[in-house]
């Protein structure tokens, strides 16, 4: 018995002049009761199979085989049919939960509409179950909420309405897609936890589709993995994630970073944008195992020996556990060693610096920064992490001088680049140059560079500053293209025509090619595909590398700054709650967020049993405030009244310093924690 | 009771912006120029008969005291008088501010209801036959020349098919229709005079029509603009997808979402329709507000160039005022 | 699934063709070929206007007033014996040229003065944006009305007119655009790249915050034509004997209610036509990029 049983659906858009063979032949069933995950980067068909689902293939779509539901065939349903099906037969949770919550009318009346028009609710009995299922979801004082507008939502409060408004059409199918893009990792693993819930109590099949792997890996029954529209492997969660059996299966595994330390292994290339259905295996041009048969015939999906549902479209399956052959760097504590012993003049000092962005009405504003000091020395890398909100930002922006400190001091390379409170204000050609000495490299790739100046003009600009002849600017510009192997063509293309990561890398190239004293990494990879992202950490892993340069590395995604950081600083609230090097502050955290955090992580294949010593926080980053006192003490499980009062200091605790004085504490209660929830 | 305090705070601010039109209309007619006497007095008038007439309109006073005499005649509801007529300003402006409302009121509440049906239709079939000629019926509306549109329905309506009155009036002055408000057609109605009402009526249909088709056109325009992007936005998609009803979806996700952003522009087109009106009223000799200060900007009767700028300033900010309040109603993530 | 209907499907090789996905741009096209096509027209229309015509502009054949169309005037004779159908021919020179002089010297304006409110904020935002928010605070053919009454007829008065009336709308949409490409990301890639302010202005926020003005600006040519000739049909633009649409159709404004339709609808019609052009081309660069951006 399955709810949806998609059998061989291949669908190809035809546009003038332009065609893309977004599904090629993708079989797999979701039964009630079975969460599957639907896996793979961004262009592999995951949305699309969504839509045909859903019935919404966007226009020009040719679609063959089919989408059964029940003993209906969603491609081939007339527009009553479809209507009756949508909703009830199947109901999608949006990627962007805000923008897929309607502004004008309140949420209470979306979902009581649902109820409605699918479980024939009326009047106090639906507003009565729309507050029922706004509890089961999480949400608190929901009768309260049932009038609240969607924009005055947190984004992790708009996903669980979200989850809600598709759980009120008793669906028999839900699909959720990507529904934690965006959310902190603490909030992540409480959104996942709902769809597993709505799958074992309500017995609803759920289709989970995600490009993050690591992420559903542990609410997912079974997973599907889409490449470039064709499934490549499918199979039970476990088995799939702790032995995939596919190159590409294995090269995305691989490709993400791991708070465990496990090194990121890079593939090279690019998911191949098909135009007609391929007869070969899409995957060839980047598998190190091809051969002729993989470039000239299509892989069958054929099941996997003795694996029972696991099946699998490869020539060449792999066998060999994933982690073999890669024996864990030593460089890091090297370089650790290396460091401590000579001390280099700092490239970077930041001195107890807040940031308070006024509010543009009379009093008061946001206090993004509370009270900062860093200091970073030529040829070390600082990892800077935290949740959303916590100021990471802004300290990237008060390092470049984009955002001047309210008070405190920021040096780079001895010199200050914005007006700061009791110094001299730096202006004119002298600033510019001075500004050059620090580059950032940022979140948005393609944002970063100007849409109607081509590559080269924007890689040069940094140079055009210091004031070097057209001559000299296009050696240092070609130079820097070959280390970030970029050909020569693209320094006369436009931003809107590259890809994500290579957009990236020529970010980077600007950020290097004047040769700075500091680069500051703001989340690079945040935006980019799992394997562009480990192409990207590569590059980013080697140009921290050079001696004399020091390097921040910002990220919400603490498996990525371990790495290559050597000291790391945890923010919480715009305070520095934790810091150290970045293996002691990983292997044994000391402050409870620490904790917090790296218990949430996403972690692959087996885990290291730290699951018992994790810290749940009480409620979401949005509700809770920083008064007086630790900025943890409103979702701290631990706090007490001297929490609540008393300003927390960095202390030191063995090689890491953190800001609780209950650190000693910690273990004991943790322990009393896990076994009284 | 928060747009209540909404309302006079802006009503408060209204106050230096309206004082500023009053100093620059009155610094502004004096640069026109021209001489506001010279056009009264005849061809063979002596340099003794300008300064007596410009003495009795006491335009050889300073720049201060002429302004300080306007201000404190406009703080008693005293516009002055009119160099051309004799006549109070402020009277005469009553007989004509009437009549160029109706006008214009009707015509924006037609083009209103016209432009939200037919644009909210042709988003829905974007793209097909019937959005197609919508859209360039809509281009047709923006590009026609009033006047000229003015002048084909007299042509047409009068002249050839002789279906409507000359364009010679607002009323037939044979019905004996008692002036109340100016608004011909709200008079003969309040005064329950059967013929007037008809004849009214008459007289409006194509002065209305005229207007209508102009200002119709960037309205249908826009609510067609902004339906479109909300049948394309994600909430719709996911209204839709979750399978509601199509009154539902009707109603509650794309009726309200997109009439949020009319009122302002409603409130411009409304702007513009008094600018049309000038043209309009020419036409049809409507003999109402754009034409009366037409005829004071070209004699340079400054007090009826000083009172008909304050008095369309003060209309626009007002209908801007309503304009927000509406969509303050309309737009819950609007903060008053 | 009882309530879902089933619908005998065929074979499920034989592929299910959702409609729609090509016609997108198609229309968009065919408006701005259409828009051009006609523009070309009237452009080649005032260039080559005395071999079109027998007549001289203002030419006077005294003998033939109000005549109707045929015969040796085409489109027949206004109240002064002039030639209709040579003068609509002649005015499209002065109607295309002052409409798209004066949106030219609005544009110019207009951007420099939004670009550096935009960018610099402060006093300098402040006072520029209180200048247009008075301009915009009237109905703009009234405003027109009013500054043609101040700086009076000529050609390069009324140019300045329309120009003046249009630069705050294209300074506001210049400095709103400015103000939101202010906070992306690029413009701080180029500050801390060392670029000047000057610079980031001119290399990095002007090209970028051309693109809106670009979709305006021919639908402001067909509105600053219409502008003009509402000026003339008043009065207070160009004036008789000079041939300008707006001014012919006032001329035989008086002659229509008696059924001679020939002094105003001819030069109305061809306004409205070179307008339509205007607006085709606009509404369809509109739709493109409106494409561009979804």
């Amino acid at each position: 018995m399955t709810v949806l049983s998609i059998e061989n659906l291949s669908v190809t858009i035809r546009r003038p002049g332009r065609q893309v063979a977004a599904l090629s032949g993708v079989s797999f069933a979701v039964r009630p009761g079975e969460v599957v995950g639907l896996v793979g980067e961004s262009g592999g068909g995951k949305s699309m199979v969504a839509r045909a689902v859903v019935g919404l293939l966007p226009g020009g779509s040719h679609a063959t085989g089919r989408v059964r539901l029940g003993d209906s065939d969603v491609l081939r349903m007339d527009d009553a049919a479809l209507a009756a099906h949508r909703g009830r037969g199947v109901a999608i949770c949006f990627q962007n939960p805000r923008g897929a919550l309607s502004p004008t009318r309140t949420i209470g009346k979306q979902l009581v509409d649902r109820l409605a028009t699918h479980q024939d609710m009326s009047g106090d009995r639906a507003r009565e179950a729309a507050r029922e299922l706004f509890e089961t979801v999480g949400i608190r004082s929901a009768q309260r909420r049932l009038d609240a507008y969607a924009h005055e939502l947190s984004g992790g409060m708009a996903q669980r309405v979200m989850i809600s408004l598709a759980t009120g059409c008793a669906p028999e199918l839900l699909i959720a897609d990507e529904p934690t893009t965006g959310l902190d990792v603490t909030l992540t693993r409480e959104i996942l936890r709902q769809f597993r819930h709505a799958a074992d109590t309500d017995g609803r099949g759920v289709l989970l589709i995600s490009h993050d792997l690591a992420s559903i890996a542990e609410v997912c029954d079974r997973v599907v993995v889409l490449y470039a529209g064709t499934v490549v492997e499918s199979g039970p969660a476990a088995q799939v994630l702790r032995e995939p059996a596919h190159p590409y299966t294995r090269a995305l595994l691989r490709s993400v970073p791991d708070v465990g330390g496990r090194p990121v292994v890079a593939t090279p290339g690019a998911m191949p944008l098909l135009t007609q259905e391929p007869d070969n295996c899409p995957f060839v041009a980047r598998c190190a195992h091809a051969d002729r048969t993989c470039s000239t015939r299509r892989p069958p999906t054929a099941p996997v020996p003795g694996g029972g549902e696991w099946s699998l479209a490869c020539f060449h399956p792999q066998t060999r556990p994933l982690d073999a052959g890669t024996p864990p760097p030593p460089a890091a504590e090297e370089k650790g060693a290396e460091t401590g012993a000579n001390p280099k003049p700092a490239v970077l000092e930041v001195e107890d610096a807040h940031v308070v962005y006024r509010s543009r009405f009379g009093s008061g504003g946001h206090h993004a920064l509370r009270g900062v000091t860093l200091r970073l020395a030529p040829g070390e890398t600082l990892g800077v992490v935290g949740e959303s909100g916590c100021g990471k930002s802004t300290l990237a922006k008060l390092v470049m001088g984009l955002v001047a400190p309210t008070s405190g001091t920021v040096t780079v390379a001895g010199r200050a680049l914005v007006g700061q409170p009791g110094r001299p204000r730096p202006r004119g050609r002298a600033l510019r140059r001075a500004r050059t000495r620090a580059q950032l490299v940022f979140q948005d790739p393609i944002g970063s560079l100007s849409p109607r100046r081509t590559v080269g003009d924007s890689i040069a600009e940094p140079l055009r500053a210091a004031g070097l002849s057209p001559a000299q600017r296009e050696e240092r510009v070609t130079a820097v293209l070959d280390r970030m192997e970029l050909d020569r063509s693209i320094l006369k293309r436009y931003p809107h025509e590259l890809s994500g990561g290579q957009a990236q890398r020529v970010g980077i190239a600007r950020a290097l090619v004047g040769e700075p004293d500091l680069i500051v990494f703001d989340e690079p990879t945040s935006a980019l595909d799992v394997t562009v992202q480990a192409q990207i950490l590569d590059v980013i892993a080697d140009v921290a590398a050079d001696a004399d340069r020091a390097s921040v590395f910002i990220s919400h995604d603490l498996a990525t700054v371990r790495g290559f950081a050597d000291r790391v600083v945890v923010l919480y609230l715009g305070r520095v709650v934790e810091e150290g090097p970045v293996d002691v502050v990983f292997d044994t955290p000391r402050h409870p967020y620490t904790r917090a955090l790296l218990g949430s992580a996403p972690r692959l294949g087996p885990t290291t049993g730290s699951d018992g010593e994790a810290v749940e926080l009480v409620k979401d980053l949005e509700e809770a405030d920083a008064a007086t006192g630790c900025p943890l003490a409103a979702r701290c499980p631990f706090a007490t009244g001297r929490c609540r009062t008393e300003q927390q200091e960095l202390q030191s605790y063995g090689e890491s310093r953190a800001a609780c004085w209950r650190v000693p504490e910690l273990p004991a209660l943790i322990g009393r924690q896990a076994v009284t929830p | 009771m928060r747009i209540l305090r909404f309302v006079v705070r802006r009503l408060l601010q209204l106050v230096p912006v309206l004082l500023g039109v009053v100093v620059l209309a009155f610094l502004l007619v004096r640069v026109l120029p021209g001489d506001p006497v010279r056009s009264i007095l005849g061809q063979n008038a002596t340099e003794e008969d300008a300064a007596a007439a410009r003495a009795r309109f006491g335009l050889d006073q300073s720049l201060w005291h002429q302004f300080l005499d306007y201000l404190g005649g406009l703080l008693t509801g005293d516009f002055g008088t009119s160099i051309q007529s004799g006549g109070s300003v402020g009277s005469e402006m009553a007989l004509r501010v009437g009549p160029t409302l109706e006008l214009v009121v009707i015509s924006v509440t037609f083009a209103l209801v016209v432009a939200t049906v037919l644009g909210i239709w042709s988003a829905k079939r974007a793209n097909r036959a019937g959005d197609h000629s919508i859209r360039i019926f809509a281009l047709v509306g923006n590009s026609v020349p009033e006047f000229w549109l003015g002048l084909v329905l007299v042509l047409v309506g009068y002249s050839i098919l002789g279906w409507f009155p000359a364009p010679n009036g607002r009323v037939d002055p044979d019905t004996g229709l008692t002036p109340l408000t100016g608004a011909d057609l709200v008079d003969a109605v309040l005064t329950a005079n059967g013929p007037a009402t008809a004849s009214a009526a008459a007289y409006l249909v194509l002065p209305v029509l005229t207007l209508v088709v102009g200002v119709v056109a960037p309205l249908l325009r826009s609510v067609r603009a902004s339906a479109l992007e909300v049948l394309h936005s994600e909430s719709y998609a996911a209204a839709k997808a979750h399978g509601l009803r199509d009154r539902t979806l009707h109603h509650g996700y794309l009726l309200r979402a997109t009439l949020v952003r009319l009122p302002s522009l409603a409130a411009l087109v409304f702007g513009t329709a008094i600018g049309s009106t000038v043209l309009v009223e020419y036409v049809f000799s409507w003999q109402g507000f754009g034409q009366w200060a037409l005829r004071g900007l070209l004699y340079r009767d400054y007090p009826v160039v000083q009172a008909s700028v304050l008095v369309i300033a003060l209309c626009y900010v007002l209908v801007f005022l309503i304009a927000d309040v509406v969509h303050a109603i309309l737009d819950p993530r609007v903060r008053l | 699934m009882a309530e879902l209907r089933t619908v005998p499907g065929g074979p499920a090789a034989a592929p299910v063709v959702v409609p729609g996905g090509d016609r997108d741009g198609r229309f968009a096209s065919r408006m701005i070929i259409a828009g051009a096509s006609i523009l070309s027209v009237v452009a080649l229309a005032a260039v080559f206007a005395p071999l079109l015509s027998q007549w001289g502009e203002t030419e006077i054949d005294a003998a033939n007033t109000l005549v109707a169309p045929g015969g040796s005037h085409l489109l027949g004779t206004d109240g002064n014996g002039m030639d209709i159908w040579s003068r609509v021919l002649y005015a499209a020179r002065l109607d295309l040229g002052i409409a798209l002089a004066a949106v030219a010297l609005a544009v110019v304006v207009g951007t420099l003065l939004g670009l550096v409110a935009g960018y610099f904020g402060g006093w300098l935002d402040d006072v520029l944006m209180r200048v247009v928010d008075i301009f915009q605070s009237f109905p703009t053919f009234i405003l027109a009305l009013a500054v043609a009454a101040l700086l009076g007829n000529g050609t390069i008065n009324l140019i300045v007119t329309i120009a003046a009336v249009n630069a705050p709308a294209y300074a506001r949409l210049v400095r709103a655009e400015v103000r939101s490409l202010r906070e992306l990301p690029f413009v701080d890639a180029a500050i801390t790249s060392g670029a000047s302010p000057a610079g980031v202005l001119w290399r990095h926020l002007l090209p970028n915050s051309l693109t809106p003005v670009r979709v305006i600006a021919p639908l402001n040519c067909g509105w600053a034509m219409l502008t003009l000739a509402g000026l003339s049909f008043l009065g207070l633009g160009v004036s008789i004997p000079e041939a300008e649409w707006g001014a012919m159709i006032s001329l035989g404004a008086a002659d229509v209610v008696g059924g001679r339709w020939w002094t105003s609808v001819p030069p109305g019609l061809a306004l409205f036509v070179c307008v339509l052009g205007f607006s085709l081309l606009g509404e369809g660069l509109q739709d493109r990029a409106n494409a561009k951006r979804r």
